[in-house]
């Protein structure tokens, strides 16, 4: 498979980046790990005139402790952010999912940035940076700006980066000594999550204190689950208990019907998945 | 003598039997590789398909003026430009007198006929100008109505070839009582105590070899030379010759390294007929390589039948009698075998059992989809999927273990030879042994108390345990009864054993391997014909200019006929030195013996050095002292033509999980034991099995080509035709016994498709055991995590009755085996009545 | 791939003022998402329509044309075929419009179909059938839209 010609920069820097994205404007892709954009270019879906690689830009790259939070740069890879002892140790929901994206190949290409640009509601990172509340950081034209995950993830493939904009960085608070499981539901290995739960809890004596549920490929947008998250405060971390306060998980939302499962199905299946996540979650 | 010396003493006479590790595998692992797509010659071209979106339409205009002025293009062909030249793509199976099929071009000329077909083909100087001048290639269609569901299509709702008039091509049957092989059917099931009629549906699937076909034509020299990624360069060398009138002698065909075919690969494709002709028209070599998204889309797919049995019992559980109505779909055109791949499992379906009664019959259909064709197992392992079910099905309603019932009607080891109700004599088995040894490597009888516990604890995780005792027919064919099957071909196989003067030896054998380890299996059953080293046999194939004569391989049929072949090639070397070592050793000819390669005087002690066949084959080159009237050469040649087929058969019994709130399924274990008589090489044996059940797995769980309603494969790519790898499989307990094969020399039966003829049914009959107690009765394959959920939801009769509407997505009128909406879970004695009424 | 949405609105104008507007091909053309129309006449219109979708960018160049239109009883059907660009495939898409008095105002019945057929019907998981929806939705607001403001 071969993709129609393009044109192909590689800058150093993000001033350098936003300067080629503000010349060719929708004519220009950014290319990261590449493992979304070259398949669908190998495929024909798209043609454009210029890609801007940013995985050379040595500002982008690493995983930081930044305060309160963790920073990932857009030029981590999922491997990067899996191997970054920080992220382990406050931020156990997502290491838990990225384990889940894909597979070994694709985790040492693919970036976690690059995952929430493209915004593909079944991909993996959305659900969990969703519910640790993540800050994703723009850089344009016009400078930085913050956007938190309920007002970046706007519809099936289309985020708050405008025309012109990077994602430079997610900004992640730490939920140090949370529990975290991520669900995965999937037909066969290395797929696209059917659905998935992501959920992070904070425990004191066998009671929940806080809790965080983000849904995978349950709308054209990752989804975080506040309602869920409410009943489940001060809940004791029984089956009975958490299988409650998740009972009304999918209320609201509206998944996708296709090959692997209509929407009913996938919404029945989030609600036995997110009682399981939070369990596992809560070391039930 | 020192190669023979370097080797272990026991391993000399003894290569058959050894798990030698294959010969040709470092060369592949390491990339040393020659597949078609590596050959690159001088002033080669490119070549890019323009293919067809649209499932039925008129071609009302193909402007390609912008695609031949882009950068690289030479030329750019259509149908109209090919439509004198290009002959019809041949079917070599017609199964009737009277079979109705449309012509095949390789161009569509005037109207494509499923979404996929080549409407028009660039060639350039590079694929990737190819492929963008492809894209430049302006069509114009215009829509006709699709054919797209099979039964809507037996039934001529909308044609998919509206000259033809009808969508049925053909309706071949067999009956037992007017072969005067068995008694009527009708007449068991009205006799009959208890009649089971089930429906399964077999879906279609997509063979995903790992090389993706690619063709190469040089027209430069003396003969066309075509390098193919192909299972059957013999039957492609005669049927290019055949299709676009070229003399066969100026046609050269050659697979080089094949990765994989699966049936996928026996094909005469249009794309070697493109590529053949455009390389005639531009005078220069050619290459066609696809993509994996134009592999799912239009290389020939597999299976999609509805199956509908009948099978009629006494009251004890002995069977009387079974009928079997068929619907294949062929798709939109004839393939090379597509008809006959149906006919391929009619004489299976009686599988292993003494059934005195049996009728056949199957209607091929035609769809606007891409066409069917060969698919590893082709016939019999939808035989086997539908024959396993009813036998599950049956011990259901007589409240009666299934393996009880299955014992009870099979052919015990004291009847062999048995001739079935089809007219096959089956050599050899033991079902008994098989069964036995599986039981006790899965643990039977603790997984079924395993089940208990769990059913009365009313576990999430219910477990199920499926049965599938199978046969199978190898060793593709005797001549004879293709001849009567109305086949174009016979089912013989060649082979020549060269001795060269270093006294190694080349070994050509017709069989063209493509991933099976031919070179290997064969180097082993020379050295022990011949004595010679292992390592001093070189096996060619796959070359039409050295291997001239050849059925190639599919069918398991390799060792069963190619291995007899070069057996008897290598019975006629020895035979052949026999008069030179009686010349040098001064004795008589029938005086002589040979063994462990060399000839010695019988009766003349143990200590005498006798002559071996490497110095003869050097005295035979020099040719200064040979007999009189000896011809100088050892060389053999041998076709053998099998008089019967094998019948490998085996117990597989498989553990599966399910997960009742999620319908999610885990297998727990898997247990087979196969009879595929002797050995020669027990890793290529394993390798063979454990893909094999991986891909019938497949077809039970998840593998599926889904058409949208305008005609689209929607399953295009690997995202959607959710193909297993290693990560979702586990560790299978294989074993075997041994029943020699009594039709060829060594004993063997063949095992290329064993593991895929067996393991859907096991699989599918272990889902449903786990959750039948929900008053499921049936599962459409494959069984994904929603049909087993929904089929849970559904068989609760109240107790999830809102999820029947969105069920209708799944479960729609139509779909086998559904009760009427609020019908429930009927008891299963009404479907008994029914079929008895039907 | 085929799409259907059947959509029901009022309009607080009469339906002969609300059914100039909807037969107005330049005006109804226009309102597809990504649309552009290059040339409109009473009958029928040209143009292209421009589908992005994070990573899929496809073009389709077409036709569109009053099959139907009942100027008394105000039911028109109008179709649109588009031709993917790079032999993508193609998409048609059909309007059924009905109008009906309702007190002051007319009730519109928007009726919308599209069928995608080729390479990005292929693309996986359902996803273009997500996008048509999305796609559908957003012209028949756009009509709604034009009408109510």
């Amino acid at each position: 498979m071969i993709p129609p010609e393009f044109d192909y920069a590689a800058p150093a820097t993000v001033a350098e980046a936003l300067e080629l994205l503000a010349e060719h404007g929708d004519e220009a892709k950014v290319l990261s790990g590449g493992q979304s954009l070259l398949p669908v270019l190998r495929m024909r879906l798209n043609a454009p005139g210029i890609i801007v690689d940013i995985s050379r830009i040595e500002e982008l790259k690493g995983v930081t402790e930044v305060g309160d939070a963790i920073r990932i740069g857009a030029g981590a890879t999922y491997q990067d952010v899996l191997d970054s002892a920080l992220v382990q140790e406050h931020l156990a929901l997502l290491h838990t999912a990225l384990k889940e994206v894909a597979d070994e190949q694709i985790r040492h290409r693919g970036t976690v940035c690059g995952a929430l640009a493209h915004a593909d509601p079944a991909g993996d990172v959305g659900a969990p940076v969703l519910a640790l509340e993540g800050r994703m950081v723009i850089q344009g034209p016009d400078g930085e700006r913050t956007v938190d995950g309920a007002d970046f993830f706007v519809d099936l493939f289309e985020t708050a980066v405008g025309e012109g904009e990077l994602l430079t960085a997610v900004e992640i608070p730490k939920h140090t000594g949370w529990g975290a499981r991520y669900e995965k539901f999937v037909r066969v290995s290395h797929q696209w999550a059917i659905i998935g739960i992501a959920a992070a809890v904070r425990t004191e004596g066998g009671t929940i204190a806080e809790a965080r549920v983000g849904l995978t490929n349950m709308g054209s947008t990752p989804l975080r689950a506040r309602a869920v998250e409410e009943a489940l405060v001060g809940q004791e971390a029984t089956e009975e208990a958490v299988a409650q306060a998740c009972a009304q998980v999918a209320e609201g939302t509206d998944p996708p019907s296709d090959l692997n499962g209509q929407a009913d199905y996938r919404k029945h299946v989030a609600g036995v998945l997110t009682r399981r996540a939070v369990l596992a979650a809560a070391g039930a | 003598m020192t190669a023979v010396d370097d080797r272990p003493q026991a391993a000399s006479t003894h290569e058959v039997g050894r798990d030698r590790r294959r010969k040709e595998d470092q060369r592949l692992i390491t990339g040393r590789t020659k597949w078609t797509d590596n050959h690159v010659l001088p002033g080669m071209l490119h070549l890019a398909m323009v293919r067809s979106p649209l499932a039925h339409a008129r071609i009302t205009g193909i402007d390609t003026t912008a695609a031949r002025q882009a950068p690289g293009v030479i030329a750019v062909l259509t149908g109209e430009d090919v439509k004198d030249l290009q002959g019809s793509l041949p079917c070599a199976w017609p199964i009737t007198e009277d079979q109705k099929a449309p012509p095949h071009p390789a161009i569509a000329v005037d109207r494509v006929a499923f979404s996929g077909e080549v409407v028009a083909v660039v060639a350039a100087r590079s694929s990737a100008a190819a492929r963008d001048a492809a894209e430049l290639v302006d069509v114009d269609y215009e829509d006709l109505p699709a054919a797209l569901d099979l039964r809507a299509s037996a039934k001529d709702d909308i044609l998919a070839h509206p000259d033809l008039g009808t969508n049925r091509s053909a309706t071949w049957v067999f009956d037992s009582a007017e072969a005067g092989t068995g008694s009527s059917v009708e007449d068991a099931i009205a006799a009959a105590d208890v009649v089971v009629e089930r429906e399964f549906r077999q879906q279609r699937l997509i063979p995903a070899f790992m090389e993706p076909r690619s063709t190469v034509v040089d027209p430069t020299g003396e003969q066309f030379v075509m390098w193919s990624a192909t299972q059957v360069p013999h039957i492609l060398r005669l049927m290019l010759a055949m299709t676009l009138g070229v003399d066969e002698g100026k046609i050269r065909v050659i697979a080089p390294d094949v990765g994989g075919g699966f049936g996928g690969k026996l094909q005469v494709t249009p794309e070697e007929i493109i590529t053949f002709l455009v390389a005639r028209h531009t005078g220069k070599p050619c290459k066609w390589t696809e993509t994996r998204s134009e592999s799912l889309l239009s290389a020939h797919h597999g299976r999609d039948q509805w199956q509908k049995l009948t099978l009629a019992a006494q009251a004890d559980g002995t069977v009387t009698g079974l009928k079997v109505e068929l619907l294949a779909d062929m798709g939109a055109y004839l393939g090379l075998v597509t008809p006959g791949v149906p006919i391929l499992g009619a004489f299976m379906y009686n599988s292993i059992y003494k059934f005195p009664a049996y009728h056949f019959s199957c209607t091929n259909v035609f769809t606007n989809k891409t066409w069917t064709d060969a698919y590893r197992g082709a016939g019999r392992p939808e035989a086997t999927f539908a024959i396993e079910r009813i036998m599950d099905e049956l011990a259901l309603e007589l409240g009666r273990d299934p393996m009880e019932v299955r014992e009870q009607n099979w052919i015990t080891h004291e009847e062999f030879p048995f001739t079935t109700v089809c007219g096959l004599e089956y050599d050899s088995g033991n079902y008994e042994a098989a069964t036995e040894r599986a039981k006790e490597l899965f643990g039977y009888d603790e997984l079924r108390a395993e089940q208990q516990r769990r059913r009365e604890s009313g576990d999430r995780v219910q477990l199920g345990l499926g049965i599938s005792t199978f046969t199978e027919m190898c060793g593709l064919a005797p001549s004879r009864v293709l001849g009567s099957l109305n086949y174009g071909a016979g089912g013989w196989e060649h082979a020549s054993v060269r001795m060269l003067p270093t006294g190694k030896v080349e070994v050509i054998t017709g069989s063209s391997a493509h991933g099976q380890g031919h070179e290997t299996a064969w180097s082993q059953i020379v050295a022990d014909q011949l004595g010679v080293p292992f390592e001093d046999v070189e096996v060619l194939h796959g070359d039409t200019q050295i291997s001239h004569k050849g059925l190639d391989t599919y069918g398991s049929r390799s060792l069963v006929v190619g291995g007899q072949a070069v057996i008897n090639a290598a019975k006629k070397v020895i035979e052949k030195a026999r008069p030179l070592a009686a010349y040098q050793l001064e004795a008589n000819p029938d005086d002589l013996e040979f063994r462990d390669g060399k000839f010695t005087v019988k009766g003349a002690g143990a200590d005498q050095e006798g002559v071996g066949l490497a110095g003869l084959a050097l005295a035979v080159f020099a040719a200064h002292d040979l007999p009189e009237g000896m011809e100088p050469s050892l060389d053999a040649d041998a076709t053998f033509d099998p008089v019967n087929f094998s019948f490998p058969h085996g117990t597989h019994l498989c553990a599966m999980e399910v997960d009742t709130e999620t319908g999610a399924t885990t297998m727990r274990s898997y247990v087979c034991v196969d009879d595929i008589g002797n050995v020669v090489n027990p890793l290529i044996v394993e390798g063979q099995v454990h893909g094999g059940l991986v891909q019938g797995i497949a077809q039970a769980l998840w593998e599926e080509a889904v058409y949208d309603d305008q005609g689209t494969l929607v399953s295009g790519s690997f995202v959607d035709y959710t193909l297993p790898t290693t990560a979702d499989t586990i560790n299978f307990v294989t074993d075997r016994t041994t029943s020699p094969a009594t039709s060829n020399d060594l004993g063997v039966k063949g095992v290329g498709e064993a593991g895929c003829i067996a393991s859907t049914p096991a699989v599918v009959n272990a889902v449903l055991d786990a959750i039948r107690q929900f008053g499921v009765k049936d599962i459409v394959m494959p069984c994904t995590p929603e049909r087993v959920w929904r089929a849970i939801q559904d068989g609760t009769a109240g107790a999830m009755s809102e999820t029947a509407g969105a069920a209708a997505g799944h479960f729609a009128e139509g779909e086998p085996n559904q009760d009427p909406p609020g019908a429930g879970a009927a008891p299963a004695a009404g479907t008994t009545q029914e079929g008895g009424q039907a | 791939m085929a799409m259907e949405l059947h959509h029901t609105f009022t309009v607080d104008a009469p339906p002969e003022a609300t059914w100039a507007l909807l037969t107005d091909l330049e005006q109804v053309g226009g309102c597809f998402p990504g649309a552009t129309v290059t040339s409109a006449t009473e009958e029928e219109f040209t143009g292209n329509v421009k589908v992005k979708l994070g990573p899929i960018g496809v073009t389709y160049q077409g036709e569109g044309r009053f099959v139907e239109r009942d100027d008394e009883a105000h039911r028109a059907v109008i179709e649109g075929i588009g031709k993917g660009l790079r032999g993508l495939g193609n998409a048609s898409a059909r309007v059924v419009l009905q109008l009906e008095p309702e007190g002051s105002g007319t009730q519109a019945d928007v009726v919308t179909s599209l069928t995608i057929t080729g390479k990005p019907a292929q693309f996986g998981r359902g996803v273009m059938q997500t996008v048509s929806d999305k796609l559908l939705g957003q012209f028949v607001e756009c009509i709604e839209g034009k009408l109510t403001s």
